[in-house]
């Protein structure tokens, strides 16, 4: 219903907004003075976030989670494509 | 019985037994739509094939090296280049039947000459400039190599850096598709021509950069650029032949 | 093609269900109509693009891109997410609200939502101006370029998308028009230029 549909795109905007804010003290520590210095596993979190954030902006805001299937495979395949090749190049 | 009277009617009211609209439009306009594709394969051919302009030859090179790409592709830059300089009319073809759909829109003809007279000016820096700067270069053999390196620059910086005239085209393009009630060209080729104006964005650093994705032989700034010209051109042909043939015959002049 | 099936049938459910104002569960819809996602789509593809080769020539200079990268500011890149966010989220209640018929609430949340869009223009026509002020410029490296490349492009898109916007806000004004598919595909678009720049973010400002 109207209602529920509500409630679910400002539980996903909340969610992607906490997110952000994970992200900010993730983010490199020149806003602590120190330097900024490779990290793996930082690097990795923000793939996966960024994942996480891409798929719930599509899913809940542009509503594919009640679109056809060859959109739903289209968007999902775009992400998996996109983060997969970023992390990939990032590690290789 | 039936058939012989509906031969009479006009061609685009009749639907044929398998439901597809037949062919007709007129034939002036099919004799000028047919010059379009024979121009960009023969457009296709010199500056893929004979002038060496696409790909581009790199910006980050010596002037020796400039000096010797001349050398090396004299021939073909003179036979390419002034084979294109006898043709290009052809684009300012391509140009007219363009805006000449776009008369057929419900927007009204203003986009029409927004188009066209974008498109025109953009021609002498986007084509043109590039021809006679590689003509001049190859003109006289021995000519000072600064002059030669000079040429390369500003043949291939107008080339691939032309991008404001045709970004408005564009845009101009993209506007009154969204806005035609007639449905002249599909709506989504309207988002098409908005991908050639977010690749002439990405073609503004080649002024500043020598090498990279943003130089203008780089990935971005020229290659993915080269792609979605290749594809939204394609698509434009493909339905200017559509607007044509679904142009009814007995369609009054346009004003 | 079947998208035109798809577009066609998709209206019909929305239509249907913008007159009932019941939400759509179980009914498959595509928001919008088919060119929109023509756009969209492709569109992804073309940054998709464009984020690889960033990715490639970070590779190709890591410590020179992190260096640079600490020159950004991540309290302005924080900020802009969290406006373009709020924008979504404002837009997509506004098609929750046309389609409850409710479109003078709708009309509101659309404006709220292009307010968003030209704090975010602001904010970012600001920071660049901090960092051009501080040295940094397009040509100062290969980071550089791509950072206001990228954000360049994106913030062309964000304006595209106040103009979207605008067409939303005259649909939603006229009683006479109020068609979901051209307010549903305003949002498809506005949605899109989040979806980008939560990339950019990750790729400019986050990771290391």
């Amino acid at each position: 219903m109207t209602t529920t549909a509500a409630r679910t795109t400002t539980y996903a905007w909340i969610v992607l907004s906490a997110i952000t804010i994970v992200s900010w003290w993730l983010a490199p520590g020149h806003t602590r003075g120190a330097a900024a210095v490779a990290s793996v596993p930082i690097t990795i979190a923000v793939v996966v976030l960024g994942f996480i954030k891409g798929r719930m902006i599509i899913q809940y805001f542009m509503e594919v989670c009640t679109a056809p299937r060859w959109l739903k495979l289209f968007t999902d395949a775009w992400l998996a494509i996109l983060w997969a090749g970023v992390l990939a190049i990032y590690l290789f | 019985m039936s058939s012989t009277i509906s031969a009479q009617t006009s061609p685009s009211a009749k639907v044929a037994e398998n439901g597809r609209t037949p062919r007709a439009g007129k034939r002036d306009v099919w004799l000028v739509f047919w010059i379009v594709p024979a121009f960009y394969t023969a457009f296709g051919l010199i500056f893929f094939a004979l002038a060496r302009v696409m790909p581009p030859p790199r910006p980050d090179v010596t002037t020796d090296q400039m000096v010797h790409f001349f050398h090396a592709h004299a021939l073909t830059i003179k036979i390419g280049f002034g084979i294109l300089v006898l043709i290009v009319g052809g684009a300012g073809i391509a140009n007219g039947i363009v805006a000449f759909h776009m008369k057929r829109m419900t927007v009204g003809s203003v986009m029409a000459y927004a188009y066209l007279g974008a498109m025109s000016v953009g021609a002498l820096p986007g084509c043109l400039l590039v021809a006679f700067c590689f003509l001049t270069a190859v003109y006289r053999p021995g000519r000072d190599p600064q002059l030669l390196a000079l040429l390369y620059d500003l043949g291939l910086l107008s080339y691939v850096g032309s991008l404001g005239c045709f970004s408005t085209a564009y845009f101009a393009f993209a506007v009154a598709i969204l806005y035609d009630k007639n449905e002249i060209f599909p709506k989504w080729l309207a988002y098409v021509s908005i991908w050639q104006i977010v690749t002439e964005i990405m073609a503004v650093p080649v002024f500043v950069s020598k090498a990279g994705p943003f130089a203008w032989n780089g990935s971005i700034a020229f290659w993915m650029g080269v792609v979605v010209f290749g594809f939204w051109l394609s698509c434009v042909i493909v339905f200017l032949m559509k607007a044509t043939e679904l142009q009814p015959v007995d369609e009054p002049p346009l004003e | 093609m079947a998208n035109a099936k798809q577009t066609a049938a998709d209206f019909d459910s929305a239509a249907a269900s913008s007159v009932t104002g019941t939400g759509r569960q179980g009914t498959v819809h595509t928001p919008g109509d088919g060119h929109m996602w023509v756009m969209v789509l492709g569109d992804l593809i073309i940054f998709g693009a464009y984020f690889i080769i960033f990715m490639v020539y970070r590779a190709m200079e890591p410590q020179e891109f992190l260096t640079s990268q600490e020159h950004l500011n991540i309290n302005i890149g924080v900020l802009n997410t969290l406006v373009l966010l709020a924008s979504s989220w404002f837009i997509a209640r506004s098609v929750q609200a046309a389609r409850a018929g409710d479109h003078a609430r709708a009309l509101r949340l659309t404006y709220l939502g292009g307010l968003c869009g030209v704090a975010f223009i602001l904010i970012k026509a600001y920071e660049w101006s901090t960092k051009i002020a501080a040295g940094y410029t397009i040509s100062s490296n290969d980071y550089f370029m791509f950072y206001y490349m990228l954000t360049g492009v994106h913030l062309f898109h964000v304006s595209l998308g106040l103009l979207i916007l605008g067409v939303m806000v005259r649909e939603l004004r006229n009683p006479r028009r109020r068609r979901m598919f051209m307010v549903e595909s305003g949002a498809t678009y506005w949605h899109m230029v989040d979806l980008l720049w939560i990339v950019i973010f990750a790729l400019l400002y986050v990771m290391r």
